[in-house]
């Protein structure tokens, strides 16, 4: 009977233990599963022509040859868009309007004056060239068509002057019959309507095909060139067609002023905004021809892992992120691990268990309990301000530094670990190289310390995780979020995990870059455990030499 | 042995390179909040003086304040002036900071785009801060519970907020602290019934600012302090700079056409008006 039970308890250990297992599977795939899917989306998209503009003016990248084959089929699909936009701003942008007939009228200006003319046909000119100004900036801000025309028609009888012919001042008469088809056919009562709604228009047009070719090169990289990626033009298009907006739930009839309600979101047809206006097409035309304006193409952006990136990380990859990773772990790793099993030798093989044992083991594991903060703080007073100056080194924040505060930080895991490790030696390995009269030292060199090796090289494992993942420690000793790759341990470095906390709390840029900072967290899982599989690997090797295989 | 000395000769040859560079070199400290600005600035002076290497961490406008002071860095970026503390130390550590005004910015009381309040007085959000006005009804809004929303006591954002709105006086424990303004955007974004406070470059898309005390946060409202929560942002040097030194260059850059525009860009409010 007795057994009976037994068996059926096993079988439920059994099968919730399983079952425990294979939760946390679930949820490591829950959890990581996104992050990696978006993560890899850094390196493997659908790149657009602007993408590959960009790789080739900011980071060299591709055949300046085919690139620019590409950009200029595309920049003359992009044309039409353009010039429905500038036409049909002629009507509505009075400002800008206003603008080009103040500049012709200052050119022209200059001109006569370089023209050494008499003096009172100089005079003459002037003030009928200024006439012809204020007539069209009239006409440009009249409602009234009979205005308009009034203007325009003034303006135009002065088209043929022989004074003009061939001067600057043929600009106001361009300027004129381009404004005189606008007007007549825009609803001139909805200008300044138009005008807001055009401007948003634009903006989104701008995000998705870049600056207009007219415009001045924008001075930060990021509003140099539109949709790179084709998930982002693909939430642009759905910008361009609707409009959000916010409203009351059931229309405003039903409004209680007392008890505000909730809004609502609704999208409104852009497109609508502008029926029968010039404008009308435009949405039909970017609908249609956004595969040829953008040519998208499935990219395998591999140079991600190697590339700089752009102040802020909008564009390129994460390579001086990963180097400054490896070299402060790597370097982390060399002052650590002398350090770690020099004192856990010490702990274990030259003193015997006392109070004194006991208090230095009580402090070391303290000191694993201290949150990484505090050992940036110390890393900058000890290491920075003191230590370095001291052998003639810069009191600066540096990647020696930052090593150095790594090192203390896992410290306690190291000696712990090899403590543990030379603990387990048998005590016979050791008696019997004492036998054969080898002293203290020779034994543990020869004979404790390579067959603690595999242990000691699991504290390695574990420290280096921890290492490379820290970015309390390294934020005051070595980490910078924008600067150069670094030639020298005197030198700042950026990291992988300083550079996904930047992007998370400085700037607006992570919620428009998504890709880049889950690319730079998923780099960072990758490293981590290729780090460790070569510590693994390493582990196995030194177990397979020491059953002598 | 062979490989021990290849390391050694690496580490060695480490040293040496680091020591032989002795191009210009301009470091900068400070707020997590001017750190953008002068992100943007380092991008555009990378192409402008290519043999000036620039580097920008951001820890902090006290962690940037001290750097100035034990003259770890050439500039401090800082979201707040420096302390009397802060003016004592360096002084008798013989350093004499010197401020720079490189942009503007208002931190903009935000609510969810759904919530029908558009306008409230700064005794209403004192009240609610204070947890005195707990519904949207009180106010005029629907009858759903406030989410509260500060940021962290650390943050510069948080002392703007603290003195101008809340006239010092403490929060109530119901108030929800996060520590970035991402996040603060973030959560009043997802919440219906959420109140915040971001810096006028994330009221964007998603968020409504509101109208405080009659007066909309635009960049003509903070640029004149109308708006009522608008404060500088600062860079400190030590001293003034020796003009036409980078530092120099760099401090004074965001008064030029390209400065205002990578200011803008990053979503402040520029101290010109080109």
């Amino acid at each position: 009977m007795k057994s009976r039970y037994r068996t059926i308890f096993d079988k439920i250990f059994t099968v919730t233990t399983g079952l425990a297992v294979l939760l946390l599977v679930v949820v490591l795939f829950v959890i990581l599963g996104p992050m990696l899917l978006r993560g890899f989306s850094a390196v493997l998209f659908k790149g657009t022509v602007e993408f590959r503009k960009m790789q080739l003016a900011e980071f060299g990248h591709g055949d300046p040859e085919q690139v620019r084959v590409e950009s200029e089929r595309a920049d003359a699909v992009r044309a039409n868009v353009y010039e429905l936009i500038d036409n049909f701003k002629s009507g509505v942008d009075i400002e800008q309007l206003t603008d080009r007939a103040k500049e012709i009228y200052r050119n022209y200006g200059n001109e006569l004056r370089l023209r050494e003319l008499p003096r009172e046909q100089y005079t003459a000119l002037r003030s009928l060239s200024r006439e012809i100004r204020n007539r069209l900036t009239d006409a440009f801000s009249s409602n009234s068509i009979e205005q308009i025309r009034e203007h325009i028609e003034y303006v135009l009888q002065f088209e043929d002057d022989e004074r003009f012919v061939n001067t600057t001042a043929s600009g106001f008469f361009q300027l004129a019959r381009q404004y005189q088809k606008a007007a007549a056919a825009t609803d001139l009562d909805k200008r300044q309507e138009y005008a807001v709604e055009l401007a948003e228009l634009e903006d989104i047009i701008t995000e998705l095909l870049g600056p207009s070719p007219t415009e001045d090169s924008p001075a930060l990289a990021q509003f140099r060139y539109g949709a790179t990626r084709w998930d982002q033009a693909q939430k642009l298009l759905h910008r361009l067609r609707w409009k959000e907006r916010w409203v009351e739930p059931s229309g405003k009839g039903n409004l209680n002023a007392e008890s505000g309600v909730s809004l609502v979101r609704q999208e409104f047809s852009r497109k609508e905004q502008f029926d029968g206006t010039e404008l009308e097409p435009l949405f039909g035309y970017i609908e249609e021809n956004i595969d040829r304006m953008l040519e998208p193409k499935t990219t395998f952006y591999w140079r991600y892992f190697l590339d700089d990136s752009t102040p802020g990380h909008y564009f390129g990859g994460i390579g001086p992120e990963i180097l400054g990773t490896l070299l402060l772990t790597l370097l982390s790793m060399i002052f650590v691990v002398p350090f770690g099993v020099i004192s856990a030798a010490y702990l274990t093989e030259c003193t015997k268990e006392g109070p004194i044992i006991r208090i230095i083991r009580m402090c070391v594991n303290t000191l694993a309990g201290v949150p990484s903060i505090v050992f940036g703080l110390f890393g900058v007073a000890f290491f920075v301000i003191f230590l370095i100056p001291l052998f003639g080194g810069p009191s600066q924040p540096c990647i020696l530094a930052g090593s150095m505060t790594l090192a203390v930080l896992t410290l306690p895991v190291m000696i712990r670990s090899s403590e543990e490790a030379i603990r387990t030696v048998p005590r016979t390995y050791k008696e019997a190289s004492l036998a054969l009269g080898a002293s203290g030292f020779r034994t543990f060199m020869t004979v404790t310390l390579p067959a603690a090796l595999p242990g000691i090289l699991t504290g390695v494992i574990l420290s280096l995780s921890r290492v490379a993942g820290e970015t309390a420690p390294i934020l005051f000793t070595a980490g910078i979020t924008v600067g150069p790759v670094p030639d020298s341990i005197f030198q700042k470095t950026r990291t992988l995990s300083y550079g996904s906390w930047d992007m998370a709390v400085g700037d607006k840029l992570s919620a428009q870059v998504p890709h880049n900072q889950f690319g730079m967290v998923v780099a960072l899982i990758l490293l981590i455990l290729i780090l460790n599989a070569l510590a693994v690997f390493m582990r196995s090797r030194v177990f397979k030499r020491l059953k002598g295989q | 042995m062979k490989k021990n000395s290849l390391c050694g000769f690496a580490v060695l040859a480490l040293i040496v390179a680091g020591s032989a560079i002795g191009a210009e070199k301009l470091h900068i400290e400070g707020s997590t909040t001017v750190g953008p600005i002068a992100d943007g600035f380092a991008e555009v002076f990378k192409d402008m003086y290519p043999d000036v290497t620039i580097t920008v961490n951001k820890s902090g406008s006290g962690t940037g304040a001290a750097a100035l002071i034990d003259g770890r860095c050439d500039i401090a970026t800082m979201s707040r002036f420096m302390k009397d503390q802060e003016f004592k130390d360096a002084v008798a550590r013989g350093a004499f900071p010197v401020a720079h005004v490189v942009a503007m910015d208002g931190v903009c009381v935000v609510v969810h785009p759904s919530n029908p309040v558009n306008a409230l007085t700064s005794g209403q959000v004192r009240d609610i801060y204070l947890g005195k006005i707990r519904s949207w009804k009180e106010v005029g809004g629907p009858d759903i519970p406030m989410v509260v929303i500060s940021r962290d006591t650390e943050s510069g954002t948080y002392d703007t907020f603290d003195s101008f709105i809340m006239k010092k006086q403490k929060m109530a424990s119901s108030v929800e602290y996060v520590t970035s303004n991402p996040q603060a955007f973030a959560r009043v974004k997802n919440t219906p019934g959420a109140i915040g406070y971001v810096g006028y470059g994330f009221v964007q898309t998603g968020i409504k600012a509101i109208t405080l005390d009659g007066v909309k946060p635009s960049i003509q409202t903070i640029m004149s302090g109308k708006y009522p929560v608008s404060r500088p942002l600062f860079m400190f040097t030590n001293g003034y700079p020796e003009l036409g030194s980078m530092t120099h260059k760099f401090v004074t850059f965001h008064l030029t056409e390209r400065g205002q525009e990578v200011v803008e860009d990053k979503g402040f409010v520029a101290v010109t008006s080109y």
